[in-house]
């Protein structure tokens, strides 16, 4: 009997720590989902560490529960409790040290359909950290963060590699659209995107299947923001929509609506998630080795070559310490904590960090500033019949529009909108409408449908100053020292954030939609989870971690995959240039290894 | 609503597969029991009909009392982890009885219906910038009320009449050309 659709993970190798390995790689994520995939499909023996548990995530997610059918309709449990944004930014770090609470999360599993995905995120109480203010969101679990991500699958241009080039700030990347966009073909191929082609240079196109469709409201935007050479296009999901014959993981999407409704998860696959996209097809190839429990501390270095040996991570049930070898390390682990485990790997031959002879590791970090954004009423719509608009993975995204051709006078960089609009299944209306009664009721009936929201993403300037270090007395849980922010926003972000929300209201005043409310406030540094920097690319050994194949300019056999590479954060969510970087590396790293080069 | 018709006979078997799993640890829902968790009797009562004067049983649906939502917001507050929600919802009462007592001589249930309306109608008035404590209660009150009655099988069925959670074969909305 063959299914197509098969939810069940196959069984994994054991790991072997007597053996070396062709490679380990550290975290399954996006990033450690894609290089266990690249490597493994070059014949490469490869063990995955990931620090968090097994989870059957399809016990977590329950993506159709109806919210009446959840004893606190989606909340988290009375005794846990989810750090808010004034504890974000006005509480002492560690922020969940010394609370009551039984455990702790970031602020996402405060937000209803939180109960849904509290066994995926890290309870705070074990992670902490410490400095500057910083909403820090992690995933530990196989498939790290993309098991509840948001989906915008988005490529980025030669406007935001070549940065430098167009405005004379930072650093370009070492590579081009060019150079990427085959792999972004790739994984656009091999994961699965819906979207709608634009042909816009600033927004390159994917290999897309079929689009979602739009609201009434926004069909009327679109026509609207084209007056202005503006852009409205359906959400680039990273959704397979027309399904993926090659993989027996996921299904098609089925517009169940999910995706809109919480705190992410897609229990049918159709949405990206690493460990159904990525990983469980690597383990089919018989070369995939998993561990999890299993956080990294260190990368071993071997003192004769100087190259890296493996890698030591306690098991995190017994507390045991063990190293496993390869010939070549892959770190995924996200940027921060990628990051947070080269400081921590010292020795007499790397003693600032292995990786780190640049003094860049930990620095350029950036990321995007959300907040500003906008909500209104289409007045047309109100005491309409209602309709089905929360039938799809996402809403709609205004890409970039600032400094393109022109020079805004105030700031450098560009922000795009994620939005979304009509009905949904709690009315937007019903915390808006004012008063009581049968009238009450009416008005949020009336106004349900009309409601039209959007939110900007804006790029955040990688600079120097903004840098992570090790924190010299906090550990976690395990004994592991913890990471200590020293991030800030800056002028050109808070110039920017003016224009995002002075911007956002034109939009719906030019369409005619009524204004209800402006956000004009930054929220704290990290609320976008899209962490960025920390040991970037470049072709300068002295100012950049990693060259353009993300491989350390000091160490041959070490490689960093996840987000910590990027040069820059540009206003576009990270996910596809992360997988198509990754690839793009694990495809050179083979190359490499078969040629006795790494 | 989808056609089920339409999906092939492949795509409904995954379909199941997935729904298998979904519903294989749904937990129980609150039974509705007789005795409040945490309110009084009487204050179970008072909350029972300020929320259904909030959404009333009407001619287009049931209210938040069919809704049970008295029922729900009991049990939140019988399993709260602080204090602090107790004491605001025993407060909030007991000084909608205090201003009963001040606007027509009786506590709030021994009031008319037209005084208690009265009474809604003077704490709700300044909605947008609570100031009275009074006045910050009825805004807990009637947050409280429309989530759970939204998210109520009474609230998304019947008063919204929501089409959404269903198997779609194609997305809904407007294609861009």
């Amino acid at each position: 009997m063959s299914l197509f659709f098969s939810p069940d993970r196959p069984n994994a190798n054991d790991v072997d720590l007597k053996r070396v390995y062709d490679a380990i790689v550290v975290g399954s994520g996006a990033a450690g989902g894609m290089a266990a995939h690249v490597l493994t499909s070059h014949g490469m023996k490869v063990l995955l560490l990931e620090a968090g548990k097994k989870l059957n995530i399809n016990k977590e997610l329950k993506s159709m529960e109806w919210p009446y059918d959840h004893p606190r309709r989606g909340d988290i449990p009375p005794d846990t409790h989810a750090l808010n944004r004034n504890e974000y930014n006005f509480r002492a770090r560690p922020y969940a040290k010394g609370m009551p609470y039984s455990h702790v999360y970031n602020y996402v599993e405060g937000w209803t359909g939180g109960d849904y995905s509290k066994n995926i995120v890290v309870d705070e109480k074990d992670n902490p950290y410490t400095g500057t203010n910083y909403a820090w969101v992690r995933a530990r679990c196989l498939g790290g963060k993309t098991n509840i991500w948001g989906r915008l699958a988005l490529r980025l241009s030669d406007y935001d590699f070549k940065g430098k080039s167009h405005d004379g700030y930072g650093e370009d990347w070492p590579i081009s659209y060019q150079d990427l966009a085959p792999y972004y073909d790739k994984v656009d191929l091999y994961l699965g995107i819906s979207g709608h082609k634009e042909n816009l240079p600033y927004l390159p196109d994917s290999l897309f299947q079929r689009a979602i469709r739009l609201t009434k409201s926004e069909m009327m935007l679109r026509e609207s923001l084209a007056k202005m050479g503006r852009v409205l296009t359906p959400y680039r999901a990273g959704v397979t929509t027309d399904g993926l014959k090659h993989n027996k993981y996921r299904s098609r999407c089925f517009g169940r609506g999910a995706c809109e409704r919480r705190t992410g998860g897609c229990d049918i696959h159709a949405a990206f998630d690493s460990p159904t996209g990525l990983i469980y097809p690597a383990l089919d190839t018989g070369n995939l080795t998993i561990r999890t429990n299993a956080t990294a501390y260190e990368v071993t270095v071997d003192p004769d070559s100087g190259k890296a040996r493996g890698v030591a991570f306690v098991d995190t049930d017994t507390g045991k310490t063990y190293e496993a070898r390869a010939r070549a390390v892959v770190l995924a682990a996200s940027t921060l904590e990628s990051a947070r485990l080269l400081l921590l790997s010292k020795s007499k031959t790397y003693p600032n960090g292995i990786g780190n002879s640049s003094g860049h590791v930990g620095h350029n970090f950036c990321e995007h500033l959300m907040g500003p954004g906008v909500t209104g009423i289409v007045k047309d719509l109100v005491g309409k019949p209602r309709t089905l608009d929360d039938g799809r993975p996402g809403g709609f995204y205004v890409p970039r529009f600032r400094n393109l051709k022109d020079r805004n006078p105030n700031f450098i960089r560009a922000y795009g909108f994620e939005g979304s609009s009509g009905n949904k299944m709690f009315p937007s209306s019903a915390l808006w409408a004012k008063g009581f009664g049968s009238s009450y009721e009416k008005q949020v009936r009336d106004y349900a449908g009309a409601f039209i929201e959007m939110g900007g993403f804006g790029e955040v300037l990688a600079r120097y100053e903004n840098y992570v270090d090790i924190d010299p007395e906090v550990k976690d849980k395990w004994g592991i020292p913890a990471l200590r922010f020293h991030y800030k926003f800056g002028d050109n972000e808070k110039k920017m954030a003016a224009d995002m929300s002075a911007a956002a209201r034109e939009m719906f005043e030019e369409a005619g939609v009524e204004i209800v409310e402006v956000n004009r406030e930054i929220r704290t540094e990290g609320w976008s989870i899209h962490e960025l920097g920390t040991a970037r690319m470049g072709t300068d050994p002295k100012t950049s971690v990693l060259n353009q194949f993300q491989q350390s300019h000091d160490v041959k056999n070490l490689l960093m995959v996840d987000g910590s590479s990027h040069v820059s954060a540009s206003c576009q969510n990270p996910t596809w240039t992360i997988m198509s970087l990754a690839w793009r590396s694990c495809d050179h790293l083979a190359d490499l290894m078969r040629k006795g080069e790494a | 609503m989808a056609d089920q018709d339409n999906f092939t006979r492949r795509e409904l078997i995954q379909l199941t597969a997935a729904a298998a799993i979904a519903g294989s640890a749904a937990p129980a829902g609150f039974a509705n029991e007789q005795a409040p968790k945490f309110f009084s009797k009487d204050e179970f009562a008072m909350v029972d009909e300020l929320t259904e004067l909030i959404i009333p049983n009407d001619e287009h649906s049931p209210g938040a009392r069919a809704a049970q939502v008295a029922v729900y917001l009991d049990g939140r507050l019988a399993e709260s982890f602080e204090d602090e929600p107790k004491y605001h919802w025993r407060e909030g009462l007991s000084r909608i009885n205090a201003l009963s007592q001040a606007m027509h001589g009786r506590a709030f249930m021994q009031a008319t219906p037209e005084q208690r309306m009265a009474l809604l109608t003077r704490i709700a008035s300044n909605e947008e910038k609570p100031e009275t404590p009074e006045e910050h209660f009825f805004r807990e009150l009637k947050g409280s009320t429309a989530h759970a009655y939204y998210t109520s099988k009474i609230g998304i069925h019947q008063e919204m009449e929501y089409k959404g959670n269903v198997l779609l074969q194609e997305f809904t909305g407007y294609e861009v050309k």
